[in-house]
């Protein structure tokens, strides 16, 4: 038979005989998702994921096995096949169990490759670390010292015991590299950003566009860069000299400039932005202290206000607050308190619920009741009152908890009659932050009004607004993520492309709470030891100085403590086929639910681990061992639902497998493969 | 009173099970002088066992529910006890395939020769193998084993191959939960099938022929292969024109459904797992060992004698427009005469279910056909004309016939999720929407049953069905969602009821059933709290069920001799945990 | 019994007879064991791993010692609709076995099937390939307590 003619998506196309849909397809550019076609190997006919229609029949067929007919009609891109493969997808995932991607990197906020900056640590590559680090971190030094470790909360290694260190590889590499290390930069092309705001959400909107060439301006009204980690977060969390050097790398990655002493609408306007730059980004931050709504309010310092003015200080020379009372919960307050506390303050944080409520990273709650801060909790402030000695007294309340509101936070309610009095010198009132949204600028619930998709504030002016201005007070890795965010959107919109969130598709074993320890697939031994701990300075200098807290932890000792890491994530991720077609036709893992096949994880072999729980059972593997390889070692045993790829009689795969790895390397997911991650 | 001239004894395996073992020995016992043989079914299980008494006056006798103290007053031709088959039945019912079915003795080749067997077979070899195709073609026989392709043209892609070596298979690997006609015919009839699988090389040129059976069917297969030796014997193996012999070889299935499945069978006769693979090709292209391979059922095969014992014209002048000639079915279910019955293509189903079954109008809601690949069809469409496309527009099928017939007291969710346990037990696992999507659809209709169900999960049964039926790789994925769609249609409410109400209306499921004791009939005997296995049952001035300890496994009510125990709603018996 | 399987060759050496090489070692032995499923690699020149494949894929096949009554419950559709669930249940409370185990007496083990084409006489069940049909509470027992007497 000569070659003929068929219809492929309303065009006529040429088919060579035997050839199959898919090959004519792909010949004419028309890209049909497929798991297990290989053409290594006999056909599996399996995934069903490749599916095309017969208009004519109206059956649906596996494009890698049917051949075309002369004449016939095939559909390969409407709507209804694109559900088909959906659904083939969706009902794969439904018996797949895994994790896509480690949980401590989905934890992150800014989604850095925690597991693999951590296993470059690990091997004491830190260079590369920070490599890692800086694809969505540009602030390590600052995020190493400050950040509240959502990646370790979410860990595995909590279930046996406490997470891995991780932001100490961070802290660490950063110390190590960051000054020497400069990236790889393209030239600029000319574009140009405005950027109002220095702190962490602006500073990393600035340094994402110039890794693509674009320059940019930030603007702040402060006589230092650095936002929040200049003037928020005191001198003991994040020394200065430590930012300073941090900062000064913008300055040398050339085409980011910084103006301090710059203020909106006094200094310049943003017509002028508007009119001089490609874009705008508001990354102006929460600076107004929130009201605490009593009586005789005026006389209390607001937190953010009090702990600028003293950074700008420098911390010296600052007067003695004496009996202080610090109102709040959250960071700031804790910042308030033991800075109050180092300058020589008696401190009391005063707090309406008990310390489980209290929104402050546990670590800080446990160095500033070390330090010697009491703690007042469930008490709320009534009334506060200036005696003629100038002392304050904070009238206060007992406060019990009553039923959980919207947020699941139980609601305190007062305790009649529990009225009490505290007196103090200082009271510093930190119990929240606010955005002061300038005028003309859209405000929203949170701060300025940005669109979610790509946080632009103006649908006729390419203004964009990230950081705490948009989303409220949060914390620093969460504005380095905004501001990449704005980043992507500015760039997009020179491209001339609508910027749209990319669909993260993962798959998940579950939270570690749901897991039991025989749950987790070990690729290796892993340590076995306690989790490291930082050398703090003594207690005399931690309540008379602003000294750093602790050094670094060793190059060394966090190399083994990064040797504790399961490495969760999955070996294929970065090939998987499941992963990328179910990327591409936004399939959710949950699309269809119920009970997945018993299957276990095999480790046994040095090098290759077989996780069944992975496998899509397409036989690839199968047929390339005795096919291609001649050996036979595997089989799909069993049918139906618990139809499995397995070992003769379960055995271990030969040690000689470590030389061909045919069968990992064709695995289309990630249920053969090297245990070594690349 | 006439002289007896032999004695014949049901012994198919349906027979046995009901006793004909014990009944033949005695009447050989007891009968000195007259000879007592076995023979296969002739359909009317329901009565088994069943000894027919032939008179040498040509007239015979039947006797049915036969004990072995009988033996004696048959053997005086007694009158008690006498069976004929209801005049009605005998009305709707051909016997053409099945005529010889019980009537004589299945592994006795003289005994088929006498009565005409082999005589299809001179015809045929008399023509040549294109006019032997070309008359089965004429006659319009359809394949009997599910998808009713038509038999001349799948022999006739067949005899094109101008190879030497050429594979013909019989499927014996009946595997529908519910039809039992093929093994019927093979324990009853084995020459007859062997007669048209002879005729079918001849047509086909094939050289090797394969008979794959259920290894269940130990009788069928012992029958078969005393056949063929008998045949191989008489040399009728060494076909005309031939210079060898035909291979002829019984394979036993092992116990997997799917490989009624064309390419699947293939696959095992390889010895492979039963796989089936994408066709084209198909197997008269590339079949067994990549020989060109046809492969047709028992019943076909059966077809075959008669066909050409009556003629392409005969046969195609019986049945209807597209479906040429009779069907056997395997009527089993909530019916007064289970059994087999041979009917003309286009014969209601009323008059199969009532008529020929025996079951009372009105006492039932639905017939199952088709088996796990069929669908259910509700009494008001009972005045169908069976044939293969009247099926299918009903969203059943023919298969290989099967027709169970579910009364009132039977949930119909239940029936669904009985045939989806079944398929997705049964699915081989390769392709992802029936390996995976049966499950899920099996898991759904489960979570309803139990009670635990949602409007979701008949959403979802509705969506996921139809694309199964259009993405599965074989013909099992591809009917698999039948029951469940088929039930979605015509019984919606049941479903619903149970999502909505958590009620089974017909007591089926157990976990929205309570079992209650009607204290009025009740007369305290304690037989149902000595045989509940799990002491749920107690005695204080009355007995009560307690159902939270209750199995529900029905033992109280079987027990009861009053029948004061039934099944009810769930929350309207006693239960101690609430 | 026999260690060595060399009974194999009764059932051919082709690898299309793989299958009733295996059946024929089951109706030997009662199961097919890993040394079986070796002999039967060796002997039809197939890889170890495709023999288990094969194996069990097949519902036929046992991998363990089955006990010395094998019980075989249908779950066909006319059983079904008959009530075979029901008799399952009385079995399992009558043996303490679930479904594909053995007493610990080793003297019943307990399956259930697809169907046993004796539809007409459901629900039925077979013990040792003897069919039992129209099975009722007590009848049940009565068979049992037959076979539990013959040990």
């Amino acid at each position: 038979m000569a070659e003929f003619k068929f219809i492929l998506d309303g065009k006529e196309v040429t088919a060579q005989p035997g050839e199959t849909i898919l090959a004519v397809a792909a010949r004419n550019g028309i890209e049909i998702p497929t798991l297990c076609f290989n053409k290594k190997i006999s056909k599996t006919t399996s995934c069903f994921v490749c599916v095309v229609k017969d208009v004519k029949t109206g059956k649906f067929l596996p494009s890698c096995s049917a051949c075309p007919a002369p004449g016939q009609e095939i559909e390969s891109s409407t709507d209804e096949v694109r559900e088909m493969r959906r659904t083939a997808l969706g009902l794969l995932l439904s018996e797949h169990t895994g994790d896509c991607e480690a949980p401590c990197t989905l934890a992150c906020p800014a989604h850095a490759n925690v597991e693999e900056y951590v296993r470059a640590g690990r091997k004491g590559d830190f260079l590369e670390s920070l490599k890692i680090i800086k694809q969505r971190i540009p602030l390590p030094m600052s995020v190493g010292r400050v950040c509240p470790r959502f990646c370790e909360k979410d860990c595995r290694r909590n279930i046996d015991g406490k997470p891995v260190s991780i932001n100490d590889v961070k802290r660490i590499a950063a110390d190590l590299f960051y000054e020497t290390y400069m990236e790889e930069l393209p030239e600029l092309n000319g574009k140009k950003v405005a950027i109002i705001g220095a702190g962490p959400a602006g500073l990393s909107a600035a340094y994402y566009l110039r890794l693509q060439g674009v320059a940019s301006v930030l603007f702040d009204q402060q006589p230092e860069a650095g936002g929040m980690l200049r003037y928020g977060i005191p001198e003991f969390r994040l020394p200065k000299d430590t930012l300073r050097k941090e900062l000064a790398h913008f300055g040398k990655m050339g085409g980011i400039e910084i103006r301090t002493n710059s203020k909106l609408d006094r200094d310049f306007t943003l017509d002028q932005l508007k009119s001089e730059y490609d874009a705008v980004i508001f990354a102006i931050g929460s600076w107004a202290s929130s009201s605490m709504r009593i009586d005789g309010e005026d006389l209390a310092n607001q937190g953010i206000a009090w702990l600028g003015e003293i950074a700008g200080k420098n911390w010296q020379g600052c007067a003695n607050p004496g009996r202080t009372v610090v109102v709040g919960g959250g960071n700031t307050a804790m910042d308030c308190a033991r800075t109050a506390l180092r300058l020589g303050g008696d401190v009391t944080v005063v707090y309406r619920r008990t310390k489980n409520e209290m929104p402050a990273s546990l670590v800080e709650i446990e160095e500033a009741e070390e330090e010697g801060i009491k703690f007042e909790y469930l008490t709320a402030p009534l009334a506060l009152a200036k005696a003629e000695d100038g002392s304050l007294a904070l009238s206060c309340q007992r406060m019990e908890l009553g039923a959980a509101d919207a947020s699941g936070r139980r609601t305190p309610v007062p305790v009649a009659g529990s009225d009490f009095i505290i007196p103090a010198d200082t009271v510093i009132s930190a119990i929240g932050q606010r955005t002061i949204v300038p005028a003309g600028i859209p405000s929203g619930k949170r701060g300025i009004e940005a669109a979610k998709e790509d946080l632009r504030v103006f649908a006729d002016a390419p203004v964009y607004a990230a950081g705490d201005c948009v989303s409220g007070p949060a914390t620093v890795v969460e504005a380095l993520a905004a501001g990449r965010k704005a980043a992507l959107a500015v760039l997009d919109f020179f491209a001339g492309k609508p910027h749209t969130e990319p669909f993260l598709f993962n798959v998940s074993r579950g939270h570690w709470r749901n897991l039991a320890k025989e749950d987790l697939v070990y690729l290796r031994k892993i340590s076995e030891a306690d989790r490291v701990q930082p050398d703090y300075i003594s207690m005399d200098r931690r309540k008379s100085t602003f000294d750093e807290l602790f050094d670094s932890i060793p190059a060394d000792k966090v190399s083994a403590e990064a040797d504790r890491c399961i490495e969760c994530s999955c070996t294929a991720k970065g090939d998987c086929l499941l992963k990328k077609h179910s990327t591409k036709y936004g399939v959710s893992p949950d699309m269809y639910c119920g009970q997945k096949p018993i299957s276990t994880v095999d480790v046994r072999h040095e090098y290759i681990i077989h996780d069944k729980q992975k496998c899509i059972r397409c036989g690839t593997c199968v047929k390339v061992c005795s096919e291609v390889i001649n050996k036979g070692l595997l089989a799909l045993m069993k049918r139906g639902f618990n139809t499995m790829v397995q070992t003769a009689l379960g055995e271990e795969l030969p040690s000689y497998c470590k030389d061909c790895g045919a069968c990992v390397n064709e695995c289309p997911v990630g249920a053969l493969d090297w245990k070594q991650k690349k | 009173m006439a002289a007896i001239k032999r004695i014949k004894v049901g012994t198919a395996s349906c027979g046995i099970a009901a006793g004909a073992g014990q009944v033949f020995d005695a009447l050989k016992n007891a009968a000195t002088d007259v000879p007592v043989i076995g023979v296969g079914c002739f359909g009317h299980c329901y009565a088994e066992p069943i000894v027919e008494v032939e008179c040498e006056d040509g007239t015979s006798v039947f006797y049915s529910k036969v004990k072995p103290e009988d033996a004696a007053g048959i053997l005086n031709l007694t009158e008690e006890g006498r069976f004929s088959i209801p005049a009605r039945r005998a009305e709707l019912e051909k016997t053409l395939v099945t005529r010889l079915a019980g009537k004589i003795n299945p592994i006795d080749m003289q005994e088929y020769i006498a009565n005409g067997g082999f005589e299809s077979m001179k015809k045929a070899f008399a023509m040549t193998p294109e006019q032997v195709v070309d008359e089965v073609k004429k006659a319009g026989l359809r394949g009997r084993g599910g998808a009713g392709f038509p038999t001349g043209m799948k022999w006739s892609f067949l005899a094109a191959k101008q190879v030497p070596e050429k594979v013909l298979i019989c499927n014996a690997d009946e595997g529908d939960p519910g039809a039992f006609m093929d093994r019927s015919m093979m324990e009853s009839v084995p020459f007859q099938m062997m007669e048209g699988m002879l005729i079918g090389a001849y047509a086909t040129g094939a050289t090797k022929l394969f008979i794959y059976c259920r290894a269940e069917y130990p009788l069928a297969i012992k029958h078969l292969s005393i056949a063929i030796d008998a045949m191989k014997e008489a040399n009728l193996h060494m076909l005309p024109g031939r210079e060898k012999p035909l291979e002829i070889i019984i394979k036993e299935g092992a116990g997997a459904f799917v490989c009624g499945e064309e390419t699947a069978m293939i696959h095992s006769l390889e010895g492979k797992r039963g796989t089936p693979r994408f066709r084209p090709p198909f197997p008269t292209d590339s079949g067994w060992n990549t020989l060109p391979t046809a492969i047709n059922n028992v019943e076909t095969f059966c077809n075959i004698a008669p066909l050409f014992s009556i003629g392409a014209d005969a046969f195609a002048a019986i049945g209807t427009e597209k479906g040429k000639g009779t069907k056997i079915f395997a009527l089993a279910g909530d019916v007064k005469n289970p059994g087999l019955t041979e009917v003309p293509m286009g014969t209601t189903l009323a008059e199969v279910v009532y008529e020929i079954g025996g079951a009372e109008p009105g006492t039932v809601k639905a017939v199952q056909t088709g088996g796990p690949s069929g669908g259910c069809i509700p009494a008001d469409k009972f005045d169908t004309k069976i044939d293969y496309d009247t099926l299918g527009a009903l969203g059943a099928i023919m298969g290989s016939g099967g027709l169970i017939v579910i009364g009132n007291n039977r949930c119909m969710v239940e029936t669904a999720r009985y045939f989806l346990s079944f398929t997705q037990r049964e699915s081989c696992g390769k392709c992802t929407f029936c390996r995976v999507g049966t499950t899920r659809m099996y898991e759904a209709l489960q979570r309803i049953t139990e009670g635990k169900g949602t409007e979701a999960d008949i959403a979802f049964l509705e969506d996921i069905g139809p694309k199964i039926k259009k993405g599965a790789l074989c013909g099992l994925g591809q009917t698999a969602p039948n029951p469940a769609l088929s039930t979605l249609r015509y019984f919606r409410n049941e479903y619903e009821e149970h999502v909505r109400d958590h009620v089974c209306s017909a007591h089926i499921c157990s976990a929205l059933t309570d079992i209650k004791v009607d204290t009025d009939k009740c007369v305290k005997c304690g037989l149902c709290m000595r045989t509940c296995p799990v002491g749920a049952i107690q005695k204080t001035d009355v007995f009560t069920v307690d159902n939270a300890k209750c199995s529900k496994c029905n033992s109280c009510i079987e027990i009861c001799p009053k029948k004061a125990i039934s099944r009810v709603n769930k929350g309207e018996g006693f239960n101690s945990s609430l | 019994m026999s260690e060595d399987f060399s009974y194999l060759p009764e059932a051919g050496s082709e690898k299309g007879d793989l299958i009733r090489g295996l059946q024929l070692v089951q109706s030997r032995e009662g199961y097919v064991s890993d040394d079986a499923i070796r002999a039967a690699a060796k002997h039809f020149g197939v890889p170890v791993a495709e023999v288990e494949g094969v194996l069990t894929f097949y519902a036929q096949f046992k991998r363990t010692k089955p006990g010395k009554n094998k019980i075989c419950i249908c779950d066909g559709t006319a059983c079904h609709i008959k009530g075979s669930t029901q008799v399952a249940s009385w079995l399992e409370a009558e043996l303490g076995i679930g479904d594909g185990q053995t007493t610990e007496d080793g003297i019943f083990s307990l399956e259930t099937v697809a169907c046993l084409g004796c539809c007409s006489l459901a629900p039925v069940m077979s013990i040792n390939g003897k069919v039992y049909g129209k099975l009722d509470r007590k009848g049940l027992t009565k068979i049992l307590n037959e076979y539990r007497k013959l040990g």
